[in-house]
């Protein structure tokens, strides 16, 4: 297993290598550019463009800007005041180097920002992850225990419901019912906050955080628990037609203890593969939750950097998030081999 | 291998780790954004700052006066009680690059910087000058201007307040002026700001005093160290090793203006509390500004319907009108326009760059672009629409001080067919669409059916009136396809696939106007014959006109009267060749609570220009 866990991260290197090749390639060959306005003016000044474009690095062809991004150009001399002469030795150091750049943004490095939005990712995607487990699971196994029953008609409804209601609409929605029109009894204030993390001043109040929660952790689990919980209850009624569980039954166990000792566990093996294959989105985050609930996290980061073509930042959060891909789905490999002990990798 | 416990103590490890990462998050948040705190200095009592002067009639070039009165908010019948701090609430929906409006130009740094920093002068909505750490405006009636006839410069000696100081209790100096102006100025680390090209030194006179020379003759100087984007930075705070555009103080910078930044809590909100050192004696009113970030406007506006936040930024024509409705909200307007929406005919063949070896051969004939002009029914776009929120517009010379009588064209359908007509553009197929038959640039049977690209960014409102228009025109015989365009895309440089710049379009439709009041540098970039080199300018229609090259020529002067007269010629030129079919005005407005007094929209600067003047009706 040692060997195999070596084998797989060595093949990881150039299968990232060649990702960032393609990811560079890609980020910057699609339409459009960091120097068109975007805000009072339509358009920036061309004299500020030329600027921009030699302070940003884009006066440089291509493969060379992907050379400096990765080894840095502190070893070349470039030309820093637009005179045509290249007299000042380049001061970046390259991602292999640990420097991701600056933010065209912003100007400030590159991993400053995402420092600052990660663990706001972390925390809204862990804890929706957990609740997602939470309910899927009992709703999974119960609907497969308890198949065309009630309980399954009713759960499998809403699970379509979940996969088929529009995430953004739902936020909307969720704003409206428990911020503009349900009101605390006592206080008159709203239910449930808008949005954000914390109200401000709060300073760390668990009551405050947990109702900034709510709301967010709402939206976003809606589609996950529906999506678990229909996969779980597909695996469970893939199991309780193994011959094992039949020589179970034969053994005379109870019907619990064969569905919660023999069928959940192998059932759940499969679903432990597909959580760690979701364990890139505790990194880049929802879109939309962030959106709508004003959530500082990485989805936002990254929209508005693919919106204003942040290329550094772009390709940070590419180049991070496939390195996350690539380590969860060996992850996701070693924890089937752990489970699974048909499953041999020696 | 694996038996139940390894399976256990795998479980076990799997939750320890999610119960890890959820804990990473609920810690401490980042030590937030921190300026230094004040000096004793700090916390003087400021000194008394100069009543202003009543300023200049609107449709007058602007004189060189002190602060603004026709913007001035009402005074307060009483003074709200000061027990109980005074804390408002500004949305925006995303983070500032910084407090550096020359850095990026998203508006919302202009916003902060308004809060924190100040320049020497700025301009009200009408358009007048007014000081901020200037003394008086120099003009050559005070001697603050001397021209050299011969070599064609000029000098301007600015004069600063001496009662201003730094939030640290330093004063605002010549020299903090001197070290700004460098920093932009710095080929490596700086940026180009108006004016930097046509400033050939900057002179430091005494602590209070300094000199520019000029290598021409620039009519905009009166702006050059303030407005929109131009702020004071401090020399012995800031630091030059870093560069202007990258150095520390654009994101935790040292107050001048009414505000001192407390924290930034990034993609969260920003705090700012009132600058006891600020110098306009009283003001600000408002203990703490919180700028909240709130990327979904739906949300912002659900927020000030329900009275947590105090402003929202841009309205749209429907926000506007919930918030006009609501009681607790109200909108206000700027009382002038700048944006103005405009159709870009390409003069030249789509993807070409000369207009005359290859003329578009649809648009290069200016009977056409007439006739589109003619079929616009703008006051019904205005109506159906924009709720009557905009007006119809249809030369850039509508501001003051420079608007000239140029009248309206009038809707006439009928008319268009006739000079489509004219120019050799008829329908023989019975299809509806027009087919070149004796016209001037295209081949024989060639269809009348063009491309029509908008921004995305602009939204529901310009999607509505890009049908709108090509229902219209599909009614005189010319096809329209409709397509929609990211900004980045549309506007990008020409290395970077920039549609416009590659001249890759037909017929585009987009606003845009000129900030303060002198138009040459927005006729320059989009009408004058060598702007049209990509990546040099955006005239992107590719117009070349000798006659409008010379009259632009001809407004570098001081001499108001003669700037006028030349402008006024332009706009009749502009009239009458159609290089940009100018269409409606882009309203400003901004939403704020009805317990603030003393808000009024800018099309000159962020609604943030006199915040130090805003106060509370009902603590």
């Amino acid at each position: 297993m040692g060997r195999y866990i070596i084998r797989r991260m060595l093949q990881g290197i150039p299968m990232l290598f060649l990702l960032s090749v393609v990811l560079f390639t890609l980020v910057n060959i699609t339409p459009g550019g960091p120097l068109a306005g975007h805000g009072r003016s339509r358009h920036v000044k061309p004299e500020k463009a030329e600027m921009l474009k030699r302070q940003f690095g884009l006066d440089q062809p291509m493969p060379l800007q992907y050379v400096i991004w990765l080894i840095g150009n502190d070893w070349m001399k470039v030309d820093a005041d637009g005179d045509g002469l290249a007299e000042s030795r380049g001061e970046r150091r390259g991602i292999l180097r640990g420097d991701f750049g600056f933010s065209f943004q912003t100007r400030q490095p590159v991993l400053d920002e995402i420092a600052q939005r990660l663990p706001n990712t972390i925390y809204l995607m862990s804890i929706t992850l957990i609740v997602v487990a939470i309910i899927a699971i009992p709703i999974g196994v119960l609907s497969a225990v308890k198949q065309y029953s009630i309980f399954d008609i009713v759960a499998t409804t809403f699970s379509f419901m979940g996969q088929a209601i529009p995430e953004f609409w739902l936020g909307m929605i969720l704003i409206l019912v428990f911020y503009a029109w349900l009101q605390n009894p006592i206080t008159g204030e709203p239910l449930l906050p808008p949005g954000g993390m914390k109200s401000l001043d709060a300073g760390f109040n668990l009551w405050d955080r947990i109702q900034h929660l709510i709301l967010p952790v709402t939206m976003g689990m809606v589609g996950w628990v529906a999506w678990y919980s229909r996969f779980l209850r597909s695996g469970m009624l893939d199991v309780v037609h193994q011959d094992y569980i039949r020589t179970a039954r034969a053994k005379g166990l109870s019907e619990r203890l064969v569905m919660y000792r023999h069928a959940l566990k192998n059932a759940l093996i499969p679903l432990v593969t597909i959580f760690a294959l979701d364990l890139p989105y505790m990194f880049a985050g929802s879109l939309y939750v962030e959106l709508i609930f004003s959530w500082p996290g990485m989805g936002r980061l990254y929209y508005q950097a693919a919106t204003k073509r942040d290329y550094p930042m772009l390709m940070a959060v590419l180049i991070i998030a496939s390195g996350v891909t690539v380590g969860a789905n060996l992850m996701a490999d070693i924890v089937y081999g752990l489970l699974d002990p048909r499953v041999r990798y020696d | 291998m694996f038996g139940r416990s390894n399976n256990t103590a795998l479980a076990l490890v799997l939750v320890c780790i999610m119960l890890v990462m959820s804990v990473s998050g609920c810690g401490p948040t980042e030590e937030p954004t921190q300026p230094p705190e004040p000096t004793e200095a700090a916390v003087q009592e400021p000194t008394q700052a100069p009543e202003p002067t009543q300023a200049p009639e609107a449709t007058q070039a602007p004189e060189a006066t002190q602060a603004p009165e026709p913007t001035q908010p009402p005074e307060p019948t009483e003074e709200p009680p000061m027990a109980e701090e005074i804390s408002i609430v500004i949305a925006i929906p995303e983070d500032p690059a910084g407090f550096n409006g020359h850095v990026s130009d998203t508006g919302y740094e202009q916003l902060m910087m308004e809060l924190v920093l100040v320049g020497l002068t700025d301009l009200d909505p009408e358009g007048n000058f007014f000081t901020e750490l200037a003394a008086e405006i120099p003009t050559l009636e005070n001697g603050g201007v001397v021209m050299d006839e011969e070599a064609w410069t000029m000098d301007v000696t600015w004069t600063l307040r001496d009662d201003v100081s730094w939030a640290d209790g330093e004063p605002v100096t010549a020299d903090d002026v001197i070290f700004t102006w460098n920093a932009i100025s710095d080929p490596e680390t700086g940026i180009w700001a108006e004016g930097v090209d046509y400033t050939d030194s900057i002179e430091k006179v005494d602590d209070y005093t300094f000199v520019v020379h000029y290598n021409t003759v620039y009519p905009n100087y009166r702006i050059q160290f303030g407005g929109e984007n131009f702020a004071v930075w401090p020399e012995h705070y800031c630091d030059a090793e870093q560069g202007y555009v990258s150095w520390d103080c654009n994101r935790q910078p040292l107050s001048s203006g009414p505000f001192v930044l407390d924290e930034w809590e990034i993609g969260d909100h920003l705090s700012f509390s009132r600058n006891p050192n600020y110098y306009e004696e009283g003001k600000p009113h408002i203990d703490h500004v919180d700028v909240r970030i709130v990327p979904e406007r739906a949300v912002i506006k659900t927020m000030m319907l329900a009275g947590d936040a105090d402003v929202f930024m841009w309205l749209t024509a429907m926000e506007a009108d919930d918030l006009l409705e609501a009681p607790s909200t109200d909108v206000s307007f700027s009382p002038t326009s700048r944006w103005v929406m405009r159709l870009i005919p390409n003069l030249a063949a789509r993807g070409e760059l000369d207009p005359v070896a290859n003329p578009h051969p649809i648009l290069s004939d200016v009977r056409v672009r007439q006739a589109i002009r003619m079929a616009i029914d703008v006051d019904s776009l205005m109506e159906e629409i924009f709720r009557g929120y905009s007006e119809p517009m249809w030369t850039e010379f509508f501001r003051p001080p420079y608007e000239c009588d140029i009248p309206q064209p009038e809707y006439d359908p009928e008319g268009a067919k006739v000079l489509l007509d004219e120019a050799g553009w008829t329908d023989e197929d019975g299809d509806g669409i027009r087919e070149c038959h004796g016209c001037l640039n295209a081949e024989e049977g060639y269809v009348m059916s063009m491309e029509n690209m908008i921004y995305a960014e602009f939204g529901e409102e310009l999607e509505l009136a890009q049908q709108l228009v090509a229902e219209m025109l599909r009614g005189i015989g010319i096809d329209l396809e409709l397509s929609i365009i990211e900004g980045t895309v549309l506007w990008a440089d020409y290395e970077s696939g920039g549609i416009e710049q590659q001249g890759d379009f037909d017929l585009n439709m987009w606003d845009d106007g000129y900030p303060g009041i002198d138009p040459t540098d927005h006729l320059w970039f989009y009408y004058y014959s060598s702007a049209a080199e990509p990546d040099y300018g955006w005239n992107v229609g590719r117009y070349m006109s000798e006659d409008f090259d010379a009259l632009l020529d001809e407004a570098y002067v001081l001499d108001e009267e003669y700037r006028k007269d030349v402008f006024c010629q332009i706009a009749e030129l502009l009239d009458q060749e159609l290089p940009q079919i100018l269409l409606w005005t882009v309203f400003d407005a901004n939403g704020y609570s009805t317990r603030l007094e003393g808000i009024q929209s800018s099309v000159n600067d962020l609604v943030t220009w006199n915040v130090a003047d805003w106060r509370i009706v009902e603590p």
